[in-house]
């Protein structure tokens, strides 16, 4: 668990630097992602569901993107774009692919509705925290 | 006089947020907000993923239109904080309209991380992630190695300015085939982690994020059209990697 957590700090340190997002940002980046990729291990192990560890995940990560981008004035994307990307359900997307090759329905069905859940469950908490009133200004 | 160069300011700023990766929202935003500094009677802006229109008009000048089309974007996450930043200087009036410009035209010419580090990042992306879905030290390696040929691939095709749905499409073809021939050949390797972490660079987060922000901001139609953007590279990823491993478990014979 915590090998995989330094993971995704460097992973999201990479993904920022694809992103091109200037030096001064990037460990910032990186420490969202690991924070995020630990509460959603946590969760999965506390309560066995991936959809819920993903929403609080998920709300966790666009609150802190919310709090750094006010402290530290650049646009919230910056930090969200590069924190959430350890949540997009590419796992899911390619579990589905791979049991609809092996025409395998019934795990098409349930990969699929879960990569849609978790999809849906990210989006809804972005909006969220996105419409909460915190900091007057817009960034 | 003085409006036009105003105007020309607002929508270059926009143009340089909006084919770096901005949301729509903030495009329009910060346009509104630069051209709020004259005090015109009117202001409109309206941009797309695809385009920006703004037009001014006061009883001293004839109405003028821009209109400004974006054809190809990247993601420069770096362009997009610092005009938001310049914008926001020159609407608390701490930086002359000309001083703006200039640091405007600076900004654009300001070159991304140098091509070797790229090549690196896309290999450690893929490494790292694989690590992080659960992938051992030579699930690790395999990715590393996928990551620099996907990265080394990519520039070469954006190059020829070829449609990111076909790089996304080559690209997943390219990790299948790789990923397929690394687990055959080094034992105690997992074909779904290598793919899983190989596959995530090429995965729109960028696209879902804005399309999200964009929909709760109000800007449906930017919404769905990054919404369909974001289904259709999955769709290409997906079908990059399906055709390969389809193909090779034809030729092996059933699944791995």
């Amino acid at each position: 668990m915590i090998l995989q957590t330094i993971s995704a700090f460097f992973a999201t340190f990479f993904f920022a630097v694809l992103f091109n997002i200037s030096k001064k940002q990037l460990l910032f980046c990186g420490g969202i992602g690991a924070f995020g990729w630990f509460i959603y291990l946590l969760f999965v192990k506390l309560t066995g569901s991936v959809v819920l560890a993903n929403f609080i995940s998920a709300l966790g990560i666009s609150l802190i993107s919310r709090i750094f981008s006010i402290i530290r004035k650049v646009p919230v994307t910056v930090f969200l774009i590069s924190g959430i990307i350890t949540l997009v359900p590419g796992a899911g997307m390619y579990r589905t692919m791979y049991a609809m090759l092996s025409q395998n329905f019934e795990e098409t069905a349930f990969y699929g509705a879960q990569t849609l859940q978790v999809a849906g469950v990210i989006a809804i908490t972005i909006i969220f925290t996105s419409s909460l009133p915190i900091g007057t200004k817009k960034r | 006089m003085q409006h036009k160069t105003l105007l020309k300011f607002a929508i270059q700023a926009g143009e340089i947020m909006l084919k770096s990766g901005a949301e729509t929202y903030r495009v329009e935003d910060t346009i509104e907000r630069i051209l709020s500094v004259h005090h015109l009677d009117v202001i409109e802006a309206f941009v797309t993923p695809t385009g920006i229109f703004a037009t001014i008009d006061d009883e001293s000048m004839e109405m003028t239109t821009l209109v400004k089309r974006i054809r190809h974007r990247s993601i420069r996450l770096d362009k997009v904080a610092l005009v938001n930043d310049l914008s926001r200087r020159f609407t608390e009036g701490k930086i002359s309209l000309e001083n703006a410009m200039a640091e405007l035209n600076a900004i654009d010419q300001r070159l991304p991380y140098p091509y070797y580090i790229m090549v690196g990042s896309t290999g450690l992306v893929s490494a790292f992630f694989t690590a992080v879905f659960g992938g051992n030290v030579r699930d690790c390696i395999v990715s590393l190695a996928i990551g620099i040929f996907l990265a080394i691939m990519q520039y070469f095709f954006r190059k020829a300015k070829t449609s990111r749905f076909l790089i996304d499409l080559i690209g997943g073809c390219l990790i299948g085939s790789i990923a397929l021939l690394f687990t055959r050949l080094i034992p105690f390797t997992n074909l779904d982690q290598i793919i899983i972490g190989s596959i995530m660079p090429l995965v729109p987060g960028v696209a879902i994020t804005n399309a999200i922000r964009d929909t709760i901001e109000g800007d449906l139609l930017s919404g769905v059209s990054r919404a369909v953007e974001a289904f259709f590279v999955a769709i290409s990823i997906a079908t990059g990697v399906g055709i390969v491993l389809k193909i090779g478990f034809a030729l092996t014979g059933g699944i791995l």
